[in-house]
């Protein structure tokens, strides 16, 4: 059994924690978020019929009080990267928060979820500048925690680039 | 260094060497005769010039250079001391991890042999503490001690250290991930790569939060009941979850647990990826650590020298309470007996048997109603009431006081009378009614011990009371004047006294058990005729008579006598003595 650290990351209430407490499996209350800034929850997926165990470090949304900690990223095998599609300022808080993370942890797989797939109305994503990332590489998801569109894909690509990255 | 080709012969080689060989002879000659030898000596003057080829030839000798050199003197040790010394310290700096891990394995267990030896002092200073301290709880371990043959302190430590190492860790220090894990029995395991991963995390919050090296750590917390020991490595940490107290000792299990484990997956460590396969083969050492807990529960060779000291103190106090538990019971008995002699002594107690029996005094005999409590008598001779247990059967007895005691309740003495036994009679003084002394006399018989009633000293109130009103009424003389048989107004007034002193008499002679009768008699002077004497004394009599009528006597039974002069009262010397014999007064005389 493979086991991968995985950090959950994004801009303070883009729904990380919805996302993990619909789709993982989760031992720890919610109050770690705000005590230790971190959970750590459990992801299973098949990787090429092997099982991998994500170990989601679901980091404390970042704001003007709360920064992260940076020693929670060490070791990290691969990340994510949550944004809200209905607030545009999140993705280009993610742009930055992948910069830092790069700086951290070196160049290792990661996935853009964008969020909140299921309030089409009240979108505000900037696409072009979403596509300009998916052109540079970046691999993004449109997921919804409610319905639950596109997580497990999501998880599923991070778990695959980990496991082989040249994939 | 070999010198044997100086660059000045090497300049001459060459120039001989390069030049085109000149039509002298001499030369010519030279280059036959050398022509070999020049070629090597190019070869080696090319070796010589090349540094790799020099830095070849050092590098095969120098081990054997330095040898040599070190067991000569130690100027090659000084020599390279300042440069090893700086490569340490560049070394350090740059990057303290590798020097961490090329120590680890030889500091951790010199460290722990300090530590143990220290905690050896600690135990030992703690038994002489516990030693000299007296309470139950150290009596209670010393005896086990003794008993088991254990030293006292390993009894203490197992008494107060009572532990379980319940799960152990094995944690990737760097991503956090489970390694291996081992728990002692099923229950209790959590999803253990989450509390992996979130005692990591806890492990950064506090590191983040308090600062500290990077060595530093969390080593110990406390969750409820359960403490956590942390212990570290340089690749990863152990984590141990104890329920209960752990004692220092464990500490060393878990530090050399996770210095084996460095030891035997250094390779596993440099190639780790995420797959804890590789760990299975660590399990034992986690394993170790939970079987840790078992043997210091049971372990420990019995060590040949034991302190009695605590002991003898022990039999001290034990003979001390034995003296005093002796001194009481010996006082205790000789009460008893004091009490055994008092009872026996006591008229109408008979004792039968005595002693002791479940931790009581028991008595059992025979006792007259009439005599003493023997429970009142338990307070003077100091003994509880609780601690006696008595039974006692009624019976009569006849010694003296009993008997009088019987006897003065069946016969209902009153308090005037005094009753005792002497010789079988029942000698009864003092003074009581005429029938109480009459039915004493009938009843006195019937009492056990008595042969005969004595009241020789008993005098009868009823008759006594009779005789005073006689004595009254005989002493009581109405006066008359010479010749006349006239009350006169001053007599008349005794008439009321004397009528109520004759109104008595048929009840006090009832009480006193006699007849009686009374007569009212007459007398005169000596003066006159007899005849006439006899007539007046008659009609005196009469006359008083008729006025204690009036004063409301029944005057039926009463006699008038008149005796004249026939029996003065007393012999007329005097007027006087004539004015008391003209008189009358009544007479109380037994009736036929």
């Amino acid at each position: 059994m493979i086991q991968k650290k995985v950090c959950m990351l994004g801009a303070f209430a883009v729904g990380k924690t919805s996302l993990v407490s619909r789709f993982v499996r989760s031992l720890f209350s919610d109050k770690y978020h705000t005590t230790v800034g971190v959970k750590v929850d459990k992801k299973q997926v098949a990787v090429g019929g092997e099982q991998v165990d994500l170990l989601l470090w679901d980091l404390y949304g970042e704001d003007e009080f709360q920064k992260m900690r940076t020693s929670y990223l060490r070791g990290s095998a691969g990340y994510a990267l949550v944004v809200d599609g209905t607030r545009r300022e999140t993705l280009d808080h993610a742009v930055v928060l992948q910069n830092r993370v790069e700086e951290v942890v070196g160049k290792v797989p990661f996935i853009l979820m964008v969020n909140k797939a299921d309030l089409a109305e009240k979108w505000e994503l900037d696409e072009a500048a979403l596509q300009d990332l998916i052109r540079r590489g970046w691999p993004a998801f449109k997921t919804s925690a409610k319905t639950g569109a596109g997580v497990e894909e999501a998880f599923l690509t991070l778990a695959q680039k980990m496991m082989d990255p040249s994939v | 260094m070999d010198d044997a080709v100086k660059p000045g012969d090497g300049d001459r080689v060459r120039a001989a060497a390069d030049e085109p060989p000149p039509d002298d002879p001499l030369s010519e000659l030279r280059g036959l005769l050398l022509a070999a030898d020049e070629a090597e000596v190019v070869r080696l003057q090319q070796r010589l010039e090349d540094p790799r080829s020099r830095a070849e030839d050092i590098s095969r000798v120098l081990p054997e250079a330095i040898a040599i050199r070190s067991q000569e003197d130690r100027q090659l040790t000084d020599a390279l001391m300042p440069t090893v010394e700086e490569a340490i310290v560049r070394s350090a700096r740059k990057d303290p991890g590798v020097l961490v891990d090329a120590l680890f394995p030889v500091m951790g267990p010199a460290i722990r042999k300090s530590i143990s030896n220290t905690l050896a002092e600690m135990l030992e200073s703690l038994n002489r503490t516990l030693g000299q301290s007296f309470s139950a709880q150290g009596l209670k371990w010393r005896l086990e001690a003794w008993r088991t043959g254990k030293s006292f302190s390993e009894v203490v430590l197992l008494r107060t250290l009572v532990f379980r190492v319940e799960q152990v860790f094995l944690i990737h220090r760097k991503t956090g991930l489970l390694l291996q894990h081992a728990s002692a029995g099923a229950a209790g395991v959590q999803d253990s790569g989450m509390i992996s991963g979130m005692l990591t995390a806890i492990r950064d919050f506090v590191h983040d939060s308090f600062g500290g090296r990077e060595t530093d750590g969390l080593d110990a917390f406390q969750v409820g009941e359960f403490t956590v020991w942390v212990e570290q490595g340089p690749q990863a940490v152990l984590a141990g979850v104890i329920r209960g107290n752990p004692p220092r000792e464990l500490r060393g299990v878990f530090t050399e647990a996770i210095e084996k484990i460095h030891r035997d997956q250094t390779r596993a460590f440099e190639m780790f990826e995420g797959d804890a396969a590789p760990f299975e083969s660590s399990r034992e050492d986690l394993e170790a650590c939970l079987k840790a807990q078992q043997q210091s529960g049971v372990a420990g060779a019995p060590r040949g020298r034991r302190r009695y000291v605590p002991l003898f103190a022990v039999l001290g106090v034990l003979l001390v309470l034995l003296g005093l538990w002796t001194f009481f019971s010996v006082r205790r008995n000789s009460r008893w007996e004091n009490y055994l002699a008092k009872l026996a002594a006591q008229p109408g107690i008979v004792v039968s048997s005595a002693g002791r029996r479940s931790g009581k005094f028991f008595v059992t005999g025979l006792r007259d109603p009439l005599a003493v409590d023997p429970a009142t008598m338990l307070a003077p001779a100091k003994l509880r009431r609780e601690d006696v247990v008595a039974s006692w059967k009624p019976y009569q007895g006849l010694d003296p006081e009993l008997v009088a005691a019987r006897a003065r309740s069946v016969l209902e003495a009153p308090d005037s009378v005094t009753l005792r036994v002497q010789d079988g009679a029942l000698l009864a003084t003092g003074a009581a009614s005429h029938r109480w002394i009459a039915e004493a006399r009938a009843r006195s018989r019937t009492i056990p011990g008595v042969a005969r009633f004595e009241d020789r000293g008993l005098a009868d109130t009823d008759v006594k009371d009779l005789e005073a009103a006689r004595a009254k009424l005989e002493g009581t003389l109405i006066l008359f004047a010479r010749g006349s048989a006239e009350l006169t107004p001053g007599e008349t007034a005794k008439l009321a006294d004397v009528a109520a002193e004759l109104a008595r008499l048929p009840a006090l002679a009832t009480a006193a058990g006699t007849a009686i009768r009374a007569e009212i008699v007459g007398r005169g002077d000596s003066e006159g005729t007899v005849e006439t004497n006899l007539t007046l004394s008659r009609r005196r009599a009469e006359r008083v008579l008729a006025a204690l009528r009036a004063q409301g006597l029944e005057t039926e039974n009463l006699v008038v006598v008149g005796i004249g002069s026939t029996q003065p009262l007393r012999q007329e010397r005097t007027e006087e003595d004539k004015q008391l014999n003209r008189s009358v007064s009544a007479r109380v005389v037994a009736a036929r």
